[in-house]
């Protein structure tokens, strides 16, 4: 048999596979309760948007319909508040080192004479740290802790063992502190995403696991005979980090072009099977408990899940489009992110159908205008993603600013807006502490989004200028690097803007802190105030 | 288990969420259904058999290149910005009293085999330039450089900085070259270099 009809016999034959097994998981063949996808939870409330007007028989209903979800809820909180709250504040440290590293590399780019007295400060470095403290600070940081907020309330059980989860987050954070004490100081293993020394990498795979424990424990115990589609996510995610880290940093293991294809393999699928389910489980819990709707079709949630499960995994390839790779695995790669449309317009159109009649409810919910933000984004740059795999796209944005533009969109526009909005969430469910001036939160949302448009469009224009002069062979090569000069100054003025928006947020969350203990007591007023969410 | 303080934040908050049960709508199944047949029909036109090493989607020609022609210019300005900016400075002045300038320098815009001459074998001693002495510690370019190499970058710096002496081409380098083949030392200065022919 030739390469052709394997690869064709294998990609048909797996397909009508998943589509089989989503077909089974919605028909209940697996499945040996009657009622898998029925509802879990208690009836009685459904129905309003999460209200903004101090309402007494709301109140007193939800204190006497439906107590037991309520305090199960309580329960749940109380038993992830310490833990959930030092994830988020590492969260905020991470975000704060991360922005200025990416800032001052930003900067250098346009004034590659700034800065230039000490090795550590220099481009080389000082990205990569800012790559770095994003994925391994600020990313996992924010979304581990909103995971640990989120798998108790809806298993509808207490953490099991969060000392755990305590212990491996410093063991993260030490690790973290490490690896970029080493990064600076110029040690790294010399792959993108990678570049923290494997020594180092065995404090982040202990400090993973006793994150992870905890959850699963809470699995074991929890009292619901339905997962709800958040918890599938999140699930997976724990377990898919661990299998990618653990498979790409192994010493010795992969060398040369195979290196290179568990690079990407590596990297594209933190990206689409950590960071990515982490933030979408985070849109499918926070989006329908805000607006008081439930999530309108199960059957799109499986299509969504299995299909990012399925097909995200071979999509790395599309990386060494033009390399010394085998091209049936480029081409697979190809095809597998084409096939991601699916999966993204099942979420996108779930979601629409949630929130469709209302819109109302994004005017007095900051947290509900990250959140959708964050999913309209999840759609656009995966799409935008799909089509920049394709070789003719490919062809002209690799190795140029587009892609930073791309990578931008998905890990800030979509998965930083979405962990915003849970932070905003989650911290007064966890401190008791409402957020003292919401007016800064629409500052921050602002801010923010007007940055990541800014240096979304110009990167992009400039991107594609630059790919489009290198492929010109009449045009020497640093025209290609002149002709990004403006566009790189557009992306520092965005830059700054995000830089200044956490700034903002981080403020905030001191003031929070810092304020005084009464402000529980004041929270009937605050409900009607535009912040309460 | 203890009874929990209920915060009014927990309170206020909708109960947590469900999913409803609308099918699939059908436009997603029709997706779906493109989707596999592009997948398909992508897979079949894919040319899967070339050698990896050609990298994808390449065939041997393009690999290849473009030779380049006889007589293509080769760009001294780059070489200079590569091998000798370092020391001698994008402006072609120097660093005062560590590297010589070239602009203006009597040696650069002096006699095309004395300085084809400096850039084949280097200087290692004191050497005068625009009336300051040197120490100077110029290395040899003759093994790393070719002829036509060497012509680009000596016409480029004695056309540039407000210099304008002639061209240098690649047979005088290549006769300054065979003249010079028995040496194996760098030149031990500037009095040496003037009493060259």
């Amino acid at each position: 048999m030739n390469t052709l009809s394997i690869l064709m016999s294998a990609f048909v034959l797996s397909l009508v596979g998943l589509g089989f097994f989503i077909w089974s998981q919605r028909s209940r063949l697996l499945s040996r309760s009657a009622d898998g996808s029925e509802v879990i939870f208690a009836r009685g409330e459904i129905g309003h948007p999460e209200t903004l007007t101090p309402d007494r028989s709301l109140k007193a209903g939800a204190g006497t319909v439906d107590s037991q979800e309520l305090l199960d809820r309580a329960a749940a909180d109380a038993s992830t508040a310490a833990v959930v709250f030092f994830f988020y504040c590492c969260a905020f440290v991470w975000l704060l080192v991360a922005s200025a590293a990416g800032l001052t590399a930003s900067i250098k780019l346009h004034a590659p004479d700034w800065l230039v007295s000490e090795a550590w400060l220099s481009f080389g470095r000082i990205r990569t740290l800012h790559l770095n403290a994003v994925a391994y600070g600020w990313a996992p940081m924010a979304g581990l802790g909103t995971a640990l907020f989120i798998i108790p309330r809806l298993l509808k059980t207490e953490l099991v063992g969060g000392r755990y989860a305590l212990l491996g987050g410093a063991l993260w954070n030490a690790a973290l502190v490490a690896g970029l004490g080493s990064l600076a100081y110029g040690v790294s293993d010399g792959m993108e995403w990678l570049e923290i020394p494997w020594q180092i990498d065995i404090l982040f795979v202990a400090g993973g696991a006793l994150v992870g424990l905890p959850l699963i424990l809470t699995l074991l115990r929890r009292k619901v005979a339905h997962l709800y589609v958040s918890v599938w996510y999140m699930g997976c995610a724990l377990f898919w980090f661990p299998v990618l880290f653990f498979v790409a940093n192994v010493p010795g293991l992969h060398r040369g072009v195979e290196a290179a294809t568990m690079n990407w393999w590596f990297g594209h699928n933190v990206l689409g099977l950590f960071y990515t389910p982490l933030a979408l489980a985070s849109i499918y819990y926070f989006l329908p408990k805000l607006i008081g709707r439930p999530i309108q079709s199960y059957n799109l949630s499986l299509v969504g899940f299995w299909g990012l499960a399925f097909f995200y995994g071979q999509v790395g390839g599309h990386h060494l489009v033009g390399g010394p790779v085998p091209a049936w695995l480029v081409t697979l790669s190809i095809v597998q992110s084409m096939m991601m449309i699916l999966p993204v317009v099942a979420f996108t159109v779930n979601q629409h159908l949630t929130l469709k009649g209302h819109l109302g409810a994004l005017r007095h919910s900051p947290t509900l205008q990250f959140i959708c933000l964050g999913g309209l984004m999840y759609t656009a740059s995966s799409v935008q993603g799909s089509f920049e795999a394709l070789r003719s796209v490919n062809v002209i944005t690799h190795f140029t600013h587009y892609t930073v533009a791309h990578a931008h969109l998905g890990l800030y526009g979509f998965v930083t807006m979405v962990f915003f909005g849970a932070i905003y969430f989650v911290v007064p469910r966890v401190t008791g502490r409402d957020w003292p001036w919401p007016r800064l939160i629409s500052l921050h949302f602002w801010l923010a989004a007007t940055g990541i448009a800014i240096y979304f469009v110009s990167l992009t224009i400039g991107g594609w200028l630059q790919g489009s002069a290198m492929l010109d062979e009449s045009r020497g090569f640093m025209e290609s690097v002149r002709i990004t000069l403006p566009y790189l100054q557009g992306r520092s003025v965005g830059g700054a803007l995000m830089v200044l928006s956490h700034v903002v947020f981080a403020a905030h969350f001191v003031r929070l802190l810092i304020g005084g203990a009464g402000r529980t007591d004041q929270s009937s007023t605050r409900l009607s105030a535009p912040g309460a969410i | 288990m203890n009874k929990p303080e209920i915060l009014p934040q927990q309170r206020r908050e909708n109960p947590d969420p469900e999913e409803g049960r609308t099918p699939i709508p059908w436009l997603v199944l029709a997706l779906a259904l493109a989707l596999a047949a592009f997948g398909v029909v992508y897979i079949s036109r894919s040319n899967l058999d070339a050698p990896a090493i050609w990298g994808d989607g390449r065939s041997a020609a393009e690999l290849a290149g473009d030779k380049p022609a006889a007589g293509a210019k080769v760009d001294g300005g780059a070489i200079f910005t590569s091998m000798c900016a370092a020391c001698h400075q994008p402006t072609g002045l120097g660093l005062p009293g560590v590297f010589p300038p070239l602009a203006g320098s009597e040696w650069v815009l002096g006699k095309p085999d004395t300085l084809a001459a400096i850039l084949l074998h280097g200087i290692n001693g004191s050497i005068e330039v625009k009336g300051t002495a040197y120490q100077g510690a110029m290395p040899a370019f003759g093994g790393s450089l070719g002829d036509a190499e060497i012509a680009a970058v000596l016409t480029h710096i004695r056309s540039t900085w407000g210099n304008a002496a002639s061209p240098i081409d690649a047979a005088a380098v290549a006769a300054a070259r065979a003249r010079l083949a028995d040496r194996k030392q760098p030149f031990s200065g500037g009095a040496e270099l003037a009493a060259l022919p």
